[in-house]
């Protein structure tokens, strides 16, 4: 005879307990990284939103407090800002698109077979493995003008001596985006060379039957199994450009004259050297909404884009 | 069959199954907070036992962070009671790490702060005054009083929080071989300084008769190279307006920029500290403006016989300024809990045997009496210069206002790159003086109200 214990109210039944358990299981799982992300990412990102609206400069402790909008006021009104803004978009679309174009030249000509490609491949994809640091004092050592390019080239008669393309006005801007693609080529080559190696190669054989030229087999064949990587690389390499630091901090400090400072670099200036913590979060959200803002209309362009196909 | 409940069921009401969840989950944020908290455990408070010191050194150039090493096992050795652990911050960014170690409340014991951080420091209160210690030592009688006074300037209010161990003055540099190859006798003008950087200036050889600080840290030698020469003696006149447009500092400072890119390197308009070293040092300039405290560098580089120094220059209506007599020391933070055997330490820097130490290993002016009459000190020709540009009772030491919250970030922030525009040409010298005057002008005349 089966005795069955009878259930007292507000108790479970062991299968009710272990479907609660199976139901909370993937709470478990992902509750370590729930907790890590709150605790690492969503509280300094709530803290840069809370000084945002207040007085906090170390170096003036008596000023603290709630400021409102004031420090939003003061951005509309400050130069520096308008000017570091301006600069990180022009940096940005710059560095973002020649960077697309290189890095997808470099993919197309590794893809081909030749002698010697896996060195070629391994020689595109190193700088990607260097440090950023390193990155700058490689390219202030090429730039020094004592010991780098320049003093050589003026050795043997071109260009002057005691000349530096980081301090000229008109070359400061193209010695950084020089020194950055460097770094940044390779990514954009990767990430469309993975994709190019799984484009089937009957499809160029049918191509070629039906007379299509190299530049109708890139548009037919090529561009729509690279596109989704294009898609993803360049909106990384948006973001990453944009907040743009360790290069840019390195090599020229933000000059001459303000010339190199993005808005990221404004902010490093505003809250780690000046200690005005308030008005450097201000900036920061700032920044926060404008990358938010350009990552969904362009998720959303490049979405609508192939919801069309 | 049914399954029995066996009695470990749960209880719907109490709904045991989220309590458990966070359970665990607090569990492992504890571990973590545990495991954070593990290595700042504190040692016992009281100076009667063993204690321990932290200090943290905000220049780590390799060859300094070797002499105060040896420094500290000085004193160790003096005082077995007592060991200090070093902690080298980076040169560029040790204020972040102060700043957070002052708001968690985990300082150190004594920090090795400029003369340009006091204010910032003493507005958090995070520094411990040091007078009442420094008069009941018998200090007074030992040390500089230039220097005792000069520290207590950079505090906002007027405190000693700064030892003055040693001190910084400004020189010219000077290579005197190259002097010597163009026929040229030492400087004792400016007109003699402006014309030895013409003459010593051959773009064709890549040599340059100047070198000028156009990037970080610019202002510090525009202020040596622009006051003495205009012979304004002070930063702001007594109703708090800033001098930065008078007109003999308008006029001194268009003659200085006039210098770049006819007797400087183009790849001026960045240099800071350590390019102006290496372009001096390379032999592409001439002539350096900075403090006694890098001799030992251009000796190193160059050799002694290489390099000479003069003190700026009297003004042409014969005033002597003297600039750069920047207090360099130790300062022990307020929430120390070994405040006595800091002070020792502290002392020890002081001290006769420490102070000759360190202040000939820096190459720093020493602020002990005693230690200034030692043959190592007049045997040092950019000290001496310094000495005697002191010894004119005319002359006049301008202090920088370090004491002035704001006057790091208008000097860097603002003023930097509006310097390098005037460099440049993009705007004239009387617009930017006038420009940086006035918001000096705000931030002394802000806190003359305080």
């Amino acid at each position: 005879m089966t005795v069955i214990t009878p259930n007292r109210p507000g108790r479970l039944t062991q299968p009710e307990a272990n479907a609660r358990l199976r139901r909370l299981y993937p709470y478990f799982l992902i509750g370590p990284a729930a907790i890590l992300t709150l605790v690492f990412l969503v509280y300094p990102v709530g803290s840069v939103f809370y000084y945002s609206l207040q007085n906090s400069n170390v170096t003036q402790p008596w000023n603290d407090g709630f400021a409102g909008m004031d420090n939003f006021v003061a951005l509309g009104q400050d130069p520096l800002f308008w000017r570091s803004l301006t600069f990180t978009l022009q940096w940005v679309v710059v560095e973002v698109g020649l960077q697309f174009i290189f890095g997808l030249a470099l993919a197309l000509l590794i893809n081909k077979t030749f002698v010697g490609r896996a060195i070629a491949r391994s020689l595109v994809f190193s700088p990607w493995a260097v440090s950023g640091i390193l990155t700058t004092t490689i390219w202030i050592l090429i730039y020094n003008p004592s010991t780098g390019v320049g003093r050589y080239l003026a050795d043997i008669g071109i260009g002057e001596y005691g000349v530096s393309l980081l301090s000229g006005s008109g070359t400061t801007f193209w010695a950084v985006v020089l020194a950055e693609m460097w770094k940044g080529i390779p990514f954009f080559a990767i990430l469309i060379l993975a994709d190019l190696q799984s484009v089937s190669l009957e499809l160029y054989e049918s191509a070629d039957v039906d007379g299509a030229g190299t530049w109708r087999k890139f548009l037919s064949i090529t561009w729509p199994h690279i596109r989704q990587a294009v898609v993803v690389a360049g909106l990384l390499r948006a973001v990453w450009e944009f907040n743009n630091v360790d290069l840019l901090y390195t090599l020229t400090g933000g000059g001459p004259a303000g010339a190199t400072t993005t808005l990221p670099l404004y902010v490093a200036q505003t809250a780690i050297h000046d200690r005005d913590f308030g008005y450097g979060s201000a900036l920061t959200v700032v920044a926060f909404l404008i990358l938010t803002f350009f990552s969904l209309v362009y998720l959303r362009i490049t979405k609508s884009k192939e919801d069309d196909k | 069959m049914k399954r029995k409940n066996n009695g470990t069921s749960f209880t719907r009401g109490r709904r045991r199954g989220p309590a458990l969840a966070v359970a665990v989950l607090l569990t492992g944020v504890l571990g973590l907070t545990a495991c954070g908290s593990g290595s700042g455990a504190e040692k016992p408070a009281g100076d009667s036992g063993p204690v321990t010191l932290e200090l943290w050194d905000t220049d780590t150039r390799p060859e300094r962070t070797e002499n105060l090493k040896k420094l500290i096992s000085m004193f160790e050795e003096k005082n077995p009671s007592i060991k200090v652990n070093y902690l080298g911050l980076p040169t560029d960014s040790y204020m972040q790490k102060i700043s957070t170690a002052i708001a968690t409340k985990a300082t150190p014991d004594i920090i090795t702060p400029k003369a340009s951080d006091i204010s910032a420091l003493v507005a958090q209160k995070a520094l411990a005054p040091l007078d009442d210690k420094f008069q009941s030592g018998g200090w007074n009688d030992k040390i500089s009083p230039a220097m005792t006074q000069s520290s207590k300037a950079a505090a906002p209010d007027g405190k000693l929080y700064l030892t003055p161990a040693t001190s910084l003055a400004d020189v010219i540099y000077y290579r005197s071989d190259f002097y010597k190859n163009a026929g040229l006798s030492a400087p004792t003008s400016w007109d003699d300084f402006y014309a030895a950087a013409d003459k010593l200036t051959d773009k064709s050889a890549g040599k340059f008769g100047y070198t000028l600080r156009g990037g970080n840290g610019f202002f510090s030698q525009f202020v040596q190279m622009v006051y003495p020469q205009a012979g304004v003696d002070k930063f702001f006149r007594e109703d708090g307006t800033s001098t930065l447009d008078d007109p003999a500092v308008i006029a001194a400072a268009q003659d200085y920029v006039d210098l770049y890119g006819k007797d400087t390197a183009e790849s001026d308009l960045t240099a800071d500290f350590k390019t102006m070293v290496a372009q001096f040092g390379a032999g592409g300039a001439a002539m350096l403006s900075h403090s006694i405290g890098s001799y030992p560098t251009h000796v190193a580089a160059l050799g002694a016989d290489k390099v000479a120094a003069v003190a700026p220059f009297p003004s042409k209506s014969g005033k002597s300024i003297l600039t750069g007599r920047m207090t360099t020391g130790f300062a022990m933070f307020e929430a120390s809990k070994h405040k006595e055997a800091a002070w020792k330490f502290l002392e020890y820097t002081m001290s006769t045997e420490g102070n000759s130490f360190w202040a000939q290993k820096s190459g720093y002016l020493p602020g002990n009496l005693e230690v200034a009459k030692e043959a190592w000190v007049t045997d040092n020709p950019a000290m001496q210069t310094s000495i005697k540009a002191v010894d004119n009772k005319d002359a006049v030491v301008l202090e920088q206002p370090f004491y002035l919250p704001e006057f790091n970030s208008i000097t860097t922030t603002d003023m930097l790159p509006d310097w390098q525009r005037v460099l440049q040409n993009q705007l004239s010298v009387k617009d930017f003086l006038t420009q940086s005057a006035v918001k000096l002008t705000k931030a002394q005349q802000k806190y003359m109200k305080k």
